[in-house]
C-alpha cells in the first residue's frame, strides 16, 4: 500500500492530463451555469415584481415560486454535472484506487449489499429505501474487504397520511474479514447517553436498552467514554476488543470527525462512518487541481483502505488462516 | 394503618430487588469463571502437545519444561479452589512466556510447521484467557462493589456473601519475565 504523499504525487503527476482535461470541462460547465443562473435570477426578479404588483409581495404564491426556482436550479445543476461526475470517477477515482492496490476493484454505480448492511445490526430500524454508489471490493494484505457509500432510509406517515422519509444512515460502510474466530455478536456504538446524561443515568439508560444485548463494561476509560458496547458474550467481546484494539479504535475515531459504528458478527468486522454525504462527488465550484480538494479524495480512500493496517486485521498470530 | 402497610410493601420490594441483584451478580461471576475454566483447560491440552513437540529440541530448557508440566498437573488436579487456580495460572503464564522467548533461539523449531501451528493456537488461547480474566475481573468487581456498598452490603452480610479475589493482570506479562533467572536455576 502506498503512503498519502506517494498518492498525492500520483494524483498530480500521473493523473495530470486527465485532471487538466476535466478542469476545462468544469470551467465550461461553470460558465454555462453562471449564464443560466443570471437568466434565472432575472426571470425571478421580473416574476417577483409582477407578483408584487398584482398580489402583494408576501402572498403565499410567492413561497411556491421561490421553492420552484430552487428545485429548478438543483435539477439543472445535477443534469449539467452528470457527465462531469462520471468522467471524474472513470479517469480519477478508478486509477487512484488501482494505484493504492491492484487487488481492488471499483464500480461507481454499485453498492454494498443490503444484506450485509442489515447483518451488521448497527442500525435496528426497518429499511424502506436503500441506495448507494462507489463500491470497492478486493483484498489488502490478504484481508478481504468491501465498502461503498450507503444511504439507508425509512418512512413514516403523519396524522394526515403524508409520507415522510428519514435518514437512518448516510455515509461510508465497510465490511472486512476479521482475523480471529468468534461466534458471538459484539456491537460498538457512539456513547450518546453517557455524554448527554452523565455516567450514572446514562449508564443506567444504556443497560435498559431492551432491543440490544447486555452492556459490556470495558477496562479502557478512554474507550468507555467514547463508546458503548453491547454483546451476547462478555468473554468473546474482550477477546475481540483487546487493550490494543480498543486503543486503535479510539485513535481512529480521533482521526475522523464523524460518528463511528462498529460491529463484530459472523467472523467479520462491519464499520459505518456517518459522514452524512456522498464520498466521491465532485463539485463544479472547486477545482480538482486544488490541493485541499485533492487531499480530501486521497485521504478518504487511503484512510478507508488503510483501516486494514490501522486495526491490524492483517496480523496472523492466531490459528485462523 | 395504610401508610404503614405501604412502607412495609416498599421495604419488601427493595429487599427483593437487592437480593435478586446480588444473586444475579454472584451467578454472573460463577458463570464467567466457567468460561475461564474452559479456556484454561484448552490451554492445558495445548501445553501438553507443545511440551511434547519441543522437548527434543530444547535440551537447555529442560527444567522450565518440567516445571510447566508439573504446574499443569497441579492445575488439573480435581478439587482445587478457584483462588488456587488463579495463582497456578499466573505461574504457568510466566513459565510459558519464558519458553516462547527461548524458542526464538532455536531455528529448527521455527521451521517446524507443527510447532508453529501450536504456537499460534497457544497465542490464541492466551488471548482468550486474557479476555476471560478481564471479563471475570469485571464481574467480580461488580459483585464486590455490591457487597461493600450501602445499602446492598446489609443484604450481602445477611446472605453471608464474601468479596472475591480478582486475577492479577500484568500488562507486560511476557516482557517482564526474567528469563535469565528462570534458566540459571
Amino acid at each position: 500500500m502506498k503512503s498519502t504523499s506517494e498518492l498525492t504525487d500520483f494524483y498530480y503527476k500521473e493523473l495530470y492530463p486527465s485532471l487538466s482535461e476535466l478542469e476545462k470541462t468544469r470551467l465550461h460547465i461553470l460558465s454555462q451555469f453562471k449564464w443560466y443562473g443570471t437568466m434565472g435570477a432575472v426571470a425571478f426578479i421580473i416574476m417577483a415584481l409582477w407578483m408584487g404588483k398584482s398580489f402583494g409581495l408576501f402572498h403565499p404564491l410567492m413561497i411556491g415560486i421561490v421553492i420552484g426556482f430552487i428545485v429548478l436550479a438543483s435539477i439543472t445543476y445535477r443534469f449539467m454535472i452528470q457527465g462531469y461526475a462520471k468522467d471524474f470517477k472513470a479517469h480519477i477515482i478508478t486509477p487512484l484506487i488501482a494505484a493504492i492496490d491492484s487487488h481492488l476493484l471499483y464500480n461507481p454505480d454499485f453498492m454494498i449489499s443490503q444484506h450485509l448492511f442489515s447483518r451488521s445490526s448497527l442500525f435496528q430500524h426497518d429499511i424502506d429505501r436503500y441506495s448507494g454508489n462507489d463500491y470497492v471490493k478486493g483484498s489488502i494484505d490478504g484481508v478481504a474487504l468491501e465498502f461503498s457509500d450507503v444511504h439507508a432510509e425509512y418512512q413514516t406517515r403523519d396524522s394526515k397520511g403524508r409520507t415522510q422519509w428519514h435518514t437512518l444512515f448516510r455515509g461510508l460502510f465497510l465490511v472486512a474479514e476479521f482475523n480471529k474466530h468468534f461466534k458471538s455478536h459484539t456491537v460498538i456504538l457512539p456513547d450518546l447517553a453517557e455524554k448527554t446524561f452523565g455516567n450514572l443515568i446514562g449508564g443506567w439508560l444504556q443497560s435498559q436498552n431492551s432491543s440490544r444485548d447486555s452492556v459490556i463494561q470495558l477496562d479502557d476509560p478512554e474507550f468507555e467514554k467514547k463508546f458503548v458496547v453491547y454483546g451476547n458474550d462478555p468473554i468473546e467481546a474482550r477477546y475481540i476488543l483487546t487493550h490494543s484494539m480498543m486503543k486503535r479504535i479510539v485513535e481512529f475515531q480521533k482521526k475522523i470527525s464523524h460518528p463511528l459504528f462498529i460491529s463484530f458478527i459472523h467472523n467479520h468486522i462491519h464499520i459505518a462512518i456517518a459522514t452524512q454525504k456522498d464520498l466521491f462527488e465532485p463539485s463544479i465550484f472547486t477545482s480538482l487541481l486544488d490541493y485541499k480538494q485533492a487531499m480530501e479524495y486521497v485521504n478518504t480512500l487511503n484512510n478507508t483502505i488503510g483501516l486494514v493496517e490501522e486495526l491490524k486485521l492483517n496480523e496472523r498470530l492466531w490459528s485462523k488462516s | 394503618m395504610n401508610v404503614i402497610s405501604i412502607i412495609f410493601v416498599l421495604i419488601a420490594v427493595i429487599a427483593i430487588v437487592m437480593y435478586n441483584t446480588l444473586i444475579s451478580k454472584k451467578n454472573q461471576v460463577d458463570n464467567i469463571f466457567g468460561g475461564v475454566d474452559a479456556v484454561l483447560k484448552k490451554r492445558f491440552d495445548l501445553i501438553q502437545n507443545l511440551v511434547a513437540s519441543v522437548s527434543q529440541y530444547m535440551e537447555h530448557e529442560k527444567t522450565t519444561l518440567e516445571k510447566i508440566t508439573e504446574l499443569r498437573a497441579q492445575a488439573m488436579k480435581p478439587g482445587i479452589t478457584d483462588d488456587q487456580k488463579i495463582v497456578l495460572d499466573a505461574k504457568l503464564t510466566a513459565a510459558l512466556g519464558s519458553i516462547t522467548v527461548a524458542m526464538e533461539a532455536y531455528p529448527d523449531l521455527k521451521a517446524n510447521e507443527n510447532v508453529m501451528h501450536l504456537q499460534r493456537s497457544l497465542n490464541e488461547a492466551e488471548e482468550q484467557i486474557s479476555a476471560a480474566r478481564r471479563a471475570y475481573n469485571q464481574a467480580v468487581t461488580d459483585l464486590n462493589n455490591a457487597i461493600e456498598m450501602f445499602p446492598t452490603n446489609l443484604m450481602a452480610s445477611y446472605m453471608k456473601l464474601q468479596p472475591k479475589k480478582v486475577f492479577e493482570i500484568t500488562v507486560n506479562e511476557r516482557a517482564n519475565v526474567d528469563v535469565g533467572a528462570l534458566f540459571n536455576k
